[in-house]
């Protein structure tokens, strides 16, 4: 592989800069679980930093790119992970965490974190993919593979099953 | 999941108001719930562990460790685009082999056919049909030719030495070769010369000829010729020398069953006047000489008609019939021309037909190879896609 150039890196490293804590917690909420996270998103920038070359700005933004990448990795570890033993979330301990908090904010906060994780994955992933990546609805599209408007559609509605979730008695 | 494609107004404004909050800024009062929201999902946002940091940190700074990254494919990304190009050129080269190999030597067009033995009756070979089809020697074909043949002077000679080349020597075969000579368009009536002149050499027959002049072709030369069977190979042998050879075929007739029924009439009428003769010198009446004259007028006819009809035979036997074409051509080359600037012309042209030939050839098996493997790629990579959706369905 030829050395980058320095715009490329300087590219690369802004890229990185703007996007790895959304990054991670895309796929941190995608996975519910810290170690794959943390490996997949690694994973993400590691494939992402070797095809940088291929990146094309025409078909999407490099955060929508970038985004695509870790969603590949991510389904990967999740099927992955469906040949082997099924992951033991470590949910409980953030329910007791959040639990232990008095405060009214942390308890809000353990409620969004609670109904977010028992969402069903694809809306979790929407979730993620907006709230936590920020990306907007055309960068949605290009990761999912469908239209803007279709996004969209598929946004909403998982932020109503969302706000449902956290009005819905314990 | 694309049930519903267009979003209400509300949906909309809903939609509108997650990117604004996101963003940082204010929305509707009545929305003020889901601005909420989204902020409670932000700060839900699991945060970076510093191991991970490190981690990125390196890989932003030093690129990633070639010890610890995925194996470098043996086909780089985007390598198999290669693969119909390599594709178009095994089979360019496979057509080149093919086109050559059939187009070895110069009468690459040259066509010599030998349609073999045959019995008289049919106009092709069909060896085990035996001489009963003599009979047929009235077919129009045959008459024509012994016409013409009766026309041309008559062979000096009808020695059965002439029968030489028949696999038993009492069979009686007629041969017939049809031969197309392709010369320089400005040579063909020196050529017809030299066809005339050989024919004479072999002590042959031109039973009749045309030549019809053409400026743009340089025209064409017809010979019917008779050549003694005997020395017809030699002959033929001479002629080929006089041109390119663009095209030559043979037939072989068996004629032995013709010939021997028609030895059998003449002995059987020889006979039959024999007894005639014998029985007008016994006859005592006149009724009866007038009788026995009458049917020797009868069978002397019969006789005279065997006769001719054996000679004709015999004619066709000893005399092998060849038919030359002198044709004028551009792209004819006898052989010891001197190769001009027009022959590179044409040389070159031929080239890039070959090429061009080869070329779609290569195309007529590229294409689709391409098509199929573009499908492939295709099916393979929406199998990768669904399969890697329908993990999150199992979550």
């Amino acid at each position: 592989m030829a050395e980058p150039s320095n715009t490329a890196m300087q590219s690369f490293d802004a890229l990185y800069r703007d996007s790895a804590r959304d990054l991670y917690s895309y796929v941190r909420t995608l996975l519910r679980d810290d170690a794959s996270a943390e490996d997949v998103t690694a994973l993400a920038f590691e494939r992402a930093y070797r095809r940088r070359a291929s990146f094309e700005a025409r078909r999407g933004s490099q955060r929508a790119w970038l985004f695509g990448i870790a969603r590949n990795a991510a389904l990967d570890e999740l099927r992955r992970r469906r040949r082997s033993a099924p992951l033991i979330a470590d949910l409980p301990d953030e329910q007791i965490r959040a639990l232990d908090e008095q405060a009214e904010q942390s308890l809000r906060r353990a409620t969004v974190r609670v109904a977010l994780d028992e969402l069903p994955a694809r809306e979790r992933e929407l979730i993620a993919l907006k709230f936590h990546g920020g990306l907007t609805n055309a960068e949605l599209a290009a990761v999912l593979g469908t239209s803007e408007s279709n996004a969209g559609t598929r946004v909403h509605r998982a932020v109503k099953k969302l706000r449902e979730a956290c009005h819905a008695p314990s | 999941m694309r049930r519903r494609e267009q979003l209400s107004p509300e949906e909309a404004r809903e939609l509108e108001a997650i990117d604004v909050a996101l963003a940082g800024g204010s929305v509707d009062h009545d929305l003020r719930e889901l601005e909420d929201l989204v902020h409670e999902v932000r700060a839900t946002a699991p945060e970076v562990s510093p191991a991970l940091a490190a981690r990125l940190e390196r890989l932003v700074e030093h690129g990633p460790d070639p010890a610890t990254g995925p194996a470098k494919p043996r086909w780089p990304r985007r390598r198999w685009v290669l693969v119909p190009a390599a594709g178009t050129v095994a089979a360019a080269v496979l057509a080149l082999v093919v086109v050559l190999g059939n187009g070895n030597g110069d009468s690459s067009d040259a066509v010599i056919r030998d349609t073999g033995a045959s019995t008289e009756a049919p106009a092709v070979a069909t060896p085990g049909s035996g001489g009963s089809s003599s009979a047929d020697e009235s077919a129009p074909s045959t008459g024509r030719r012994a016409q013409r043949s009766e026309s041309a002077p008559a062979p000096a000679a009808s020695s059965r030495s002439g029968l030489a080349f028949t696999p038993q020597s009492r069979r009686k075969v007629e041969r017939s070769v049809f031969l197309v000579l392709a010369t320089p368009k400005d040579e063909v009536e020196s050529t017809a010369d030299d066809v005339i002149q050989t024919v004479d050499r072999f002590r042959g027959i031109v039973a009749s000829s045309s030549i019809a002049a053409d400026d743009r072709s340089g025209g064409e030369a017809t010979f019917d010729l008779r050549i003694p069977t005997s020395r017809v190979d030699e002959a033929l042998g001479a002629l080929s020398k006089l041109g390119h050879v663009a095209e030559r075929r043979q037939d072989l007739r068996d004629i032995t069953a013709s010939f021997t029924s028609t030895q059998d009439r003449l002995d059987e009428a020889r006979a039959e006047r024999r007894g005639l003769l014998r029985a007008l010198g016994n006859a005592t009446t006149q009724n009866r000489i007038d009788s026995i004259r009458a049917r020797l007028r009868l069978v002397r006819a019969q006789i005279a008609s065997a006769r001719g009809r054996m000679a004709s035979l015999q004619r066709r036997a000893n005399y092998s019939r060849v038919s030359v074409t002198v044709r004028g051509s551009a792209k004819a080359e006898p052989g010891g021309g001197s190769w001009s600037p027009g022959d590179a012309a044409n040389d070159a042209l031929r080239v890039l037909e070959v090429i061009a030939g080869v070329a779609l050839i290569a195309l007529a098996v590229a294409i689709p190879l391409a098509l199929l493997g573009a499908a492939i790629l295709f099916g393979a990579r929406v199998a990768r896609t669904r399969r890697r959706e329908s993990a999150l369905d199992a979550t």
